[in-house]
């Protein structure tokens, strides 16, 4: 009898894969806001296909986590947010800064999101960026725009997010924190310590595991033993949710439930994003990448571009239509391949301010390095 | 009636009830602020540091934690992050191992990573140190760790009244701080003293004389203190005056009271029950003769744990610990150098 009784509660809380299609959150997007997903996907994948040009030309440091073909887990991710909601990305979400609270106009000077010249002084080491360059690449954040600074240690944010929510609670808010991660960092010990404790307190926190396949060399199935990376939820009796990562209102639909649940005060839920890393593991680690993976694998899981299958669904509902159909063609295509003219020009405008914003930044000068170790106290 | 007569006999209190009211009142003061950790509120805490404590504040703000140390250090962190001031508490410090990522990479590290946009109060404070039989997992002084990692406060109490100043000074510094509690000072009945009164604060970084000398330096702190000022009664039959200085906090360290003293005595002892290597005895070793050389008449001596685990048996344990007995025994030989 309390067997049944366990094996029920259990699948209660592994909530479907499919959602009632009557009821899904994208149903409600307007055709404007669809095309501004659209848009997104195309500035995230710009940002990304810039970087490594730039990159190659030599003028970045640091290493360049790549999030070609998983833009749609970002988009979608971020399109449903509250402003003042919490987020925390890691190193392959660089995007995830601007396009936090991008939905009502990019240049929106109260957004809660980081600016593209922000950004840009960041990736280019430059005393405008938020951290005045003493971390790298995504290693910034901002208390301001609810943006939660990561480390190397990746699911080490989860607990943070909590706490970040757990004070917000307190404090009466009805804010919601969407932690990102890998399937890899699941298996860290901290990953399990932070749902467990957010699920015992219920806190609106939403973790989303970017499931690409692969954690820098090793393969998913090295790493998490059960089917589904979704099946941790389990566990500590919370939602599992599965999202096809190709496609962005799919991911839409997911996060946004978890989002509601966690919103609604029943607590924490993970969602998998099922997706494909589509370089190595950062850009160091490509050549060796293209040998640890078969090229059939790697063709497989790019072959569902996150741009294309965003495109061929407007087009189903008749909201892309005609010409404006077929402009801008950059999926598909890898950095070296596309242009600028494969983009829509507010979004190679956007970026390009940022980065002459970011040119135009001075270096911190060295006596930097030895500041704020300590808040002062007078 | 007059307020004088109506005021109660000055009370002794111990260790542990003066880092009670600490808490208690930074609790009244700031509401702003929290405490969490593993049986600190249904049960008071494993040696009952938060007695009372969840009854007065409720359970949102005096919260029982998993056993999850990391979790409990990372989500005081994000509390921090959103305003608030958390105590965070480790049962037992050997136990901050679990927890070390989120001290020394999150924590500690953040005020510098944001240049500045976030600081992080947050206290992690908890029982350590050996001589009761606690065993390898429940005697460490791992205060060196955390010395090592850039942007944390460390800090040692070794007296009642400064268990309560400098944990409500820990908690008001708007820094991050590893808050060391010495678990035989808890209730030691030879060491209770009437506490100040009002809002008695003890500032980081000031070391405190315990007792003045004019032949050797005793540095110290924790419960290694009450060694030195053993050690000085004795050395007073040799004719040997011991100057015993306790430091307090590690970091930020008062080394002008350590250099004035050894313009006076030009010998120095540094005793710390932590293993000898990378240990802290060596840093103050190691600041002083690349400041004060010209001050030592004498090579500077280390007395701390043997550079091994803290065994359980008795004879094993006081075998590797300091002890009355080496710290005399090195000051004569100092003095006579």
């Amino acid at each position: 009898m309390s067997q049944s009784t366990g094996a029920a509660t259990a699948e209660k809380a592994h909530v479907v894969i499919e959602p009632n299609l009557a009821s899904r959150p994208q149903d409600l997007l307007t055709p404007e806001d669809r095309l501004e997903i659209f848009r997104q996907l195309y500035l995230a994948r710009y940002f990304d296909v810039r970087l490594i040009k730039e990159k190659r030309r030599g003028k970045l440091r640091g290493t360049l986590y790549s999030s070609h073909n998983q833009e749609a887990v970002l988009v979608g991710s971020l399109f449903g947010l509250k402003p003042n909601d919490w987020i925390s990305p890691i190193h392959r979400d660089m995007p995830a800064f601007f396009l936090k609270d991008m939905r009502g106009g990019w240049r929106r000077s109260d957004r809660m999101g980081m600016s593209i010249e922000e950004v840009c002084a960041q990736v280019w080491g430059k005393i405008d960026s938020p951290g005045r360059a003493r971390d790298n690449w995504s290693h910034i954040g901002s208390r301001a725009k609810h943006i939660i600074h990561s480390t190397s240690m990746l699911a080490g944010t989860i607990p943070v997010a909590a706490g970040v929510v757990y004070a917000d609670r307190l404090d009466g808010g009805d804010a919601v924190a969407l932690t990102f991660n890998g399937e890899g960092s699941t298996a860290q010990g901290i990953f399990h310590e932070a749902i467990n404790y957010a699920a015992v307190r219920k806190l609106p926190m939403v973790t989303i595991i970017e499931n690409n396949q692969w954690a820098y060399g090793t393969p998913v199935h090295l790493e998490v033993p059960t089917a589904d990376v979704a099946d941790r939820a389990r566990g500590f009796g919370i939602p599992g949710f599965i999202a096809d990562g190709q496609d962005v209102f799919d991911v839409y639909d997911k996060v946004m439930q978890a989002i509601e649940y966690a919103r609604s005060g029943q607590g924490p839920s993970i969602v998998e994003c099922k997706t494909f890393r589509a370089y190595g593991h950062g850009d160091h680690d490509d050549d060796r990448a293209n040998k640890y993976r078969s090229p059939e694998e790697v063709e497989h899981g790019r072959a569902r571009d996150p741009i294309a299958v965003c495109r061929k669904r407007l087009i189903e509902l008749g909201i892309l239509t005609g010409e404006e159909a077929s402009l801008y063609q950059a999926e598909g295509k890898n950095a070296v391949e596309a242009t600028d003219e494969d983009f829509p020009k507010e979004v190679v405008q956007y970026l390009n301010e940022g980065i002459d914003f970011a040119l135009a930044s001075d270096i911190p000068s060295a006596e930097e390095g030895a500041m704020w170790v300590f808040k002062e106290n007078a | 009636m007059s307020a004088i007569a109506d005021a109660p006999a000055a009370i002794k209190k111990n260790y542990l009830t003066a880092l009670k009211e600490a808490l208690f009142e930074e609790m009244e003061r700031n509401p702003n602020m929290l405490c969490q950790g593993e049986d600190i509120g249904i049960l008071g805490g494993a040696f009952g540091v938060t007695e009372g404590l969840q009854a007065k504040y409720g359970e949102a703000r005096v919260v029982d934690m998993p056993i999850s140390e990391a979790c409990i250090v990372g989500s005081a962190v994000g509390m921090a992050l959103n305003g608030k001031t958390v105590m965070a508490e480790m049962q037992f410090m050997d136990f901050i191992s679990c927890g070390f990522d989120q001290i020394v990479n999150m924590m500690a590290t953040y005020h510098y990573r944001t240049a500045g946009e976030v600081n992080i109060p947050v206290v992690v404070r908890g029982p350590a140190g050996a001589y009761g039989g606690g065993a390898l997992y429940h005697s460490q002084m791992n205060e060196a760790w955390f010395c090592n990692s850039p942007g944390l406060r460390v800090v040692c109490p070794s007296t009642p009244s400064d268990a309560k100043g400098l944990l409500k000074a820990a908690l008001r510094d708007g820094n991050p701080c590893v808050f060391f509690e010495i678990k035989e000072l808890y209730r030691k009945r030879e060491i209770e003293e009437v506490l100040p009164e009002g809002d008695y604060i003890v500032p980081l970084g000031k070391a405190a004389i315990r007792r003045t000398g004019t032949d050797i330096t005793f540095v110290s702190y924790g419960q290694n203190v009450y060694h030195c000022l053993a050690a000085a009664d004795e050395l007073q039959k040799h004719g040997v005056s011991a100057e015993v200085i306790d430091i307090r906090s590690l970091v930020p360290l008062d080394e002008e009271t350590i250099f004035t003293s050894l313009a006076k005595t030009n010998r120095l002892i540094v005793v710390n029950e932590a293993p000898m290597t990378c240990g802290f005895a060596g840093e103050i070793v190691s600041r002083v003769s690349e400041k004060a050389f010209d001050l030592l008449d004498a090579p500077p001596v280390r007395i701390t744990r043997l550079d091994t685990p803290v065994p359980w048996s008795k004879p094993l344990e006081l075998f590797v610990l300091p002890s009355v007995e080496k710290i005399v025994n090195a000051a004569l030989k100092t003095v006579r150098f």
